[in-house]
C-alpha cells in the first residue's frame, strides 16, 4: 500500500511540483535590475567567431549581474569585424587563379551601470573563471571618486609607499657596469660647468 | 653577425638558416635597444654640449648594423618564407591558406560576397 503511494508521488512529481525558480529562470528571459542613476561603471565587450558562443556567454554574464544585484544594459550587438584574405591558390606564380578567406569577429557590449565597484570586480572575476570557451573578454572599468581625491590620495601615501618598497630597494647601479663609477665627479668637472648650452640660461644653472 | 648568434639554439618549431639570422637580429635589436634609445636621446638633446652630442652621434652609427629594428623581416613561422606573410598568423601566403582549409586557424572560413 505504502509502496503504491510512493509511486504515485513520484509520478505526480512531473506534473504537481515545479522546478526551483532559478532553475525555472534559465527557461526565461534574463532578469534585469533597475538601474537608479545610469551612471556606467564598466563595458565588457565579448568577441567570437561564432554567435552561438557569445549568444551564450552574453546571456550568462546578465544573468551572473542580476544575481550579483548589478543593473545591466545589453548585450549590445557591436558592428562586426570582417577581416578578408585573398591568396592565390598556388604555391608559385599563377596570380590569377586566387581564393578569398575571410574571418568575421562578432561583438557583444554589456554595459553595467551604478555598481559598487568591489561587486563589478567580482563579477568580472567570475566571468573569468567561467570563461566559455571561444570567447574572448575585455572590460573597461570605471571608478568615481569624491571631490576631496588629493587628500585621500595623500592618506593612502604611506601603504602606497610600503608596497613599493621592495621593488624601489632593487633600483641601482650595477657593481660591475663599465661606466665611470663617479659621474657626479665628471658632471661637475670645469670643462661642464664652463659649458654653455642653449638652455643652461634658462634653467638657471 | 656571428658574434652575435648563441652558441646552443633557442628556437622551436620550423628553422632553417633564413629564420635562424632573423631570429637573432631581433635579439640583438632588443639586447641593444636600450643603447641605441640612450644615444638618440642625448643626440637630440639640445641642452647638452655640442661635443657630446657629436660623439653620441658617431657611437650611432658605429653600432652593428644587425641592432637596427630595420633588419628585421618578418618571416613564415612554418615555412620560412619572407614575402607576403600575413602578419594576423605569421604565416607565408601558401601555408596560410593550407592551414585555412585544414580548419586550423580559428574563424578563417571561404568567404565569398
Amino acid at each position: 500500500m505504502s509502496s503504491k503511494l510512493q509511486k504515485d508521488r513520484l509520478d505526480s512529481i512531473g506534473s504537481k511540483a515545479r522546478l526551483p525558480r532559478s532553475v525555472q529562470a534559465v527557461y526565461l528571459r534574463p532578469l534585469r535590475r533597475q538601474a537608479v542613476y545610469g551612471l556606467p561603471v564598466c563595458d565588457l565587450q565579448l568577441r567570437s567567431y561564432s554567435v552561438r558562443n557569445v549568444e551564450f556567454f552574453a546571456d550568462f554574464a546578465v544573468r551572473a549581474a542580476y544575481y550579483l544585484k548589478l543593473p545591466v544594459s545589453g548585450p549590445i550587438p557591436l558592428p562586426r569585424m570582417v577581416e578578408r584574405w585573398t591568396v592565390p591558390r598556388s604555391n608559385f606564380v599563377h596570380k590569377k587563379s586566387q581564393e578569398n578567406f575571410e574571418r568575421v569577429t562578432l561583438r557583444r557590449l554589456i554595459q553595467i551601470k551604478d555598481g559598487n565597484p568591489q561587486v563589478v570586480q567580482a563579477w568580472l572575476a567570475f566571468l573569468r573563471k567561467n570563461a566559455f570557451y571561444g570567447v574572448g573578454m575585455k572590460a573597461n572599468v570605471w571608478e568615481h571618486e569624491s571631490l576631496d581625491v588629493v587628500e585621500n590620495m595623500d592618506k593612502s601615501l604611506p601603504e602606497v609607499e610600503k608596497t613599493l618598497e621592495p621593488y624601489l630597494s632593487q633600483f641601482g647601479q650595477r657593481k660591475d657596469t663599465k661606466f665611470h663609477p663617479s659621474i657626479p665627479g665628471i658632471l661637475d668637472s670645469e670643462r661642464f660647468i664652463a659649458y654653455k648650452g642653449p638652455l643652461t640660461t634658462v634653467r638657471g644653472g | 653577425m656571428s658574434q652575435f648568434r648563441l652558441k646552443k639554439l633557442d628556437l622551436g618549431g620550423f628553422v632553417n638558416t633564413r629564420i635562424l639570422r632573423d631570429h637573432t637580429k631581433r635579439r640583438t635589436f632588443e639586447q641593444f635597444e636600450p643603447e641605441r634609445q640612450a644615444l638618440r636621446y642625448t643626440i637630440r638633446n639640445t641642452s647638452l654640449p655640442q661635443r657630446v652630442r657629436a660623439q653620441a652621434q658617431l657611437q650611432l652609427a658605429n653600432m652593428h648594423s644587425n641592432t637596427r629594428s630595420t633588419q628585421i623581416k618578418n618571416r613564415c613561422v612554418e615555412g620560412g618564407t619572407a614575402r607576403s606573410v600575413i602578419r594576423a598568423f605569421r604565416l607565408g601566403r601558401y601555408q596560410f591558406r593550407m592551414q585555412a582549409l585544414a580548419g586550423e586557424l580559428p574563424g578563417v572560413r571561404k568567404a565569398s560576397w
